[in-house]
């Protein structure tokens, strides 16, 4: 437990250093196109077009407010699927520098979640923007939306501090989570209904903690939902068990990481 | 200002290291069992670098002198024993490791200096003199990708040694570069060392070793095998080499 503190206070002390990862990050990503940070919020808006005609029109998917209903689960997911596997790469990744310095390790996966988040808010912007082009009233729970978010920010560093940590020992974790997040994606509704789902499986959607991040967002962003309580209350729950088996995976193997890098 | 005191580092390896969960799975449902080898990198090593001291550390490759600056620098834990470095460590190895290619000099050097520790206040005020050494001028607002070599050597040097650290790491950095940049380091090292810098060398490099270093050790499969002055410790490592090949030669 104080060993935990230590590390813990140790981030705190190089939270300048963390700034400075996720400044980076989002300089990097967007430093060699013209568009430059256009690109964030563009990029989802496009992607939005390709699926909601081909959803919409092509699949006849009927759901009220089928656009900001994609454009909402692609951006969560994007958000979720992106931070988790590029913060799987972080150890592996910054190779050189946590074998010459001395350094809380974990500033690495939790600075690439941190820039995905920067991400996320800003790729919100065309959402609220999209709500208001097509008259979409914004929902009255908007308040919980910070907490929704804060709520997947914290699923999300579990799950890459329990990636990074687990790539250094297995090299093919990269390859086992391409194929897992796409299965995961799929089970999602993301561009389709929960309702579309048939009733022996169900319980994969029960099973599935990204399901109430989705729901929790979309009921705070625009959509009536009698379950955002709920939704808030599973998302929490599922937000601390990651963080706990990340942080313990973590902490139990951060000074073996070295010898295997 | 530095004090090691019978420091081991002990660590297991799997033998056959299962490098992916497949194999490790595959292995596992096998009923196999992973044999570990336990790899002594490091066995009772003791040493004392007093401020403005420059101490050595020579062996031949595998001896554990990278692993001993690793655990000065405090990347590695020692499984027994005690570290105590009293001050700031600024360590020469892998210069530019945190360095990437499309930020400017200017944002790299901010963010080369968090790595370090340095707060951002303490690097502005020290800018003009990191520019002048690396020999940048204009070139600080260009992308690093365009930089020579050299230049990102000559600019993580800089970095690294502007705030004046308290105890310098060195692992062959002056291996590294021209001979104006070699002559430009060893200025720079010298006035550290008139100045109280502790610093620790570890360099194959015997004539080096000889005229920079106080106390020089020899560090043979983890273990130390003398240390002393430098000139009578090389000559001993020295000799013992060539009986080694001559012996080698021999058989």
């Amino acid at each position: 437990m104080v060993a935990a503190l230590a590390e813990v206070a140790d981030i705190v002390r190089h939270r300048e250093l963390l700034r400075n990862l996720v400044i980076r990050d989002i300089k990097v990503r967007y430093k060699r196109s013209v568009l430059g940070f256009v690109w964030v919020m563009l990029n989802p808006t496009l992607t939005m077009l390709v699926l909601s005609v081909v959803f919409a029109e092509l699949f006849r998917v009927t759901l009220k407010d089928y656009t900001p209903y994609v454009l909402s689960g692609l951006v969560l997911w994007l958000f979720f699927a992106q931070s988790t596997s590029v913060a799987l790469k972080a150890f592996v990744g910054n190779r050189p520098l946590i074998t010459t310095v001395a350094l809380p390790k974990a500033v690495f996966p939790l600075s690439v979640v941190l820039s995905a988040l920067v991400n996320l808010l800003l790729s919100s912007i065309p959402l609220f923007g999209l709500l208001a082009v097509i008259g979409v009233p914004v929902s009255r729970h908007v308040l919980m939306l910070p907490v929704a978010i804060f709520e997947l920010f914290v699923f999300a560093c579990g799950v890459g501090l329990t990636l990074s940590t687990l790539t250094v020992f297995f090299q093919d974790m990269m390859y086992i989570y391409d194929v897992f997040l796409l299965a995961w994606m799929y089970l999602t509704p993301i561009f389709y209904p929960v309702s579309i789902i048939p009733e022996r499986f169900r319980w994969l959607v029960r099973i599935n903690p990204m399901i109430h991040y989705l729901n929790a967002f979309r009921a705070s962003v625009y959509m009536e939902s009698p379950t955002l309580g709920a939704d808030l209350w599973y998302g929490l729950v599922w937000a601390v068990i990651a963080l706990v088996i990340g942080w313990a995976l973590y902490h139990r193997y951060k000074d073996r990481i070295v010898y295997y890098l | 200002m530095l004090r090691l005191a019978d420091v081991v580092v002990r660590y297991r390896m799997a033998r056959e290291k299962p490098r992916t969960l497949q194999e490790y799975l595959i292995h596992r449902l096998r009923g196999g069992t992973i044999a570990y080898e336990e790899l002594l990198a490091l066995r009772g090593v003791s040493m004392e670098v007093e401020k403005g001291e420059t101490f050595g550390i020579i062996g031949p490759n595998g001896a554990g002198k990278s692993t001993l600056l690793k655990v000065i620098a405090g990347v590695i834990k020692p499984t027994r024993g005690t570290v105590d470095v009293r001050g700031r460590v600024a360590p020469l190895i892998g210069l530019g490791a945190g360095f990437d290619p499309e930020l400017t000099g200017l944002e790299n050097t901010y963010l080369n200096a968090s790595i370090l520790g340095r707060s951002r206040k303490e690097i502005e005020a020290r800018l003009p003199a990191i520019v002048e050494f690396a020999e940048l001028g204009e070139f600080i607002h260009s992308p690093l990708r365009t930089y020579s070599s050299g230049t990102v050597v000559r600019l993580a040097f800089a970095i690294a040694t502007e705030v004046e650290p308290d105890i310098l790491l060195i692992d062959e950095v002056l291996a590294v570069g021209d001979e104006h940049f070699k002559a430009k380091c060893q200025k720079r090292l010298l006035g550290f060392k008139a100045r109280g810098t502790a610093m620790v060398l570890v360099s194959h490099a015997m004539p080096e070793v000889r005229r920079l270093c106080d106390r020089v050790l020899w560090l043979d499969h983890g273990a130390p095998r003398m240390c002393g002055d430098p000139g009578s410790v090389v000559a001993a490592y020295i000799e013992a080499t060539r009986e080694a090949s001559d012996g080698d030669r021999r058989s």
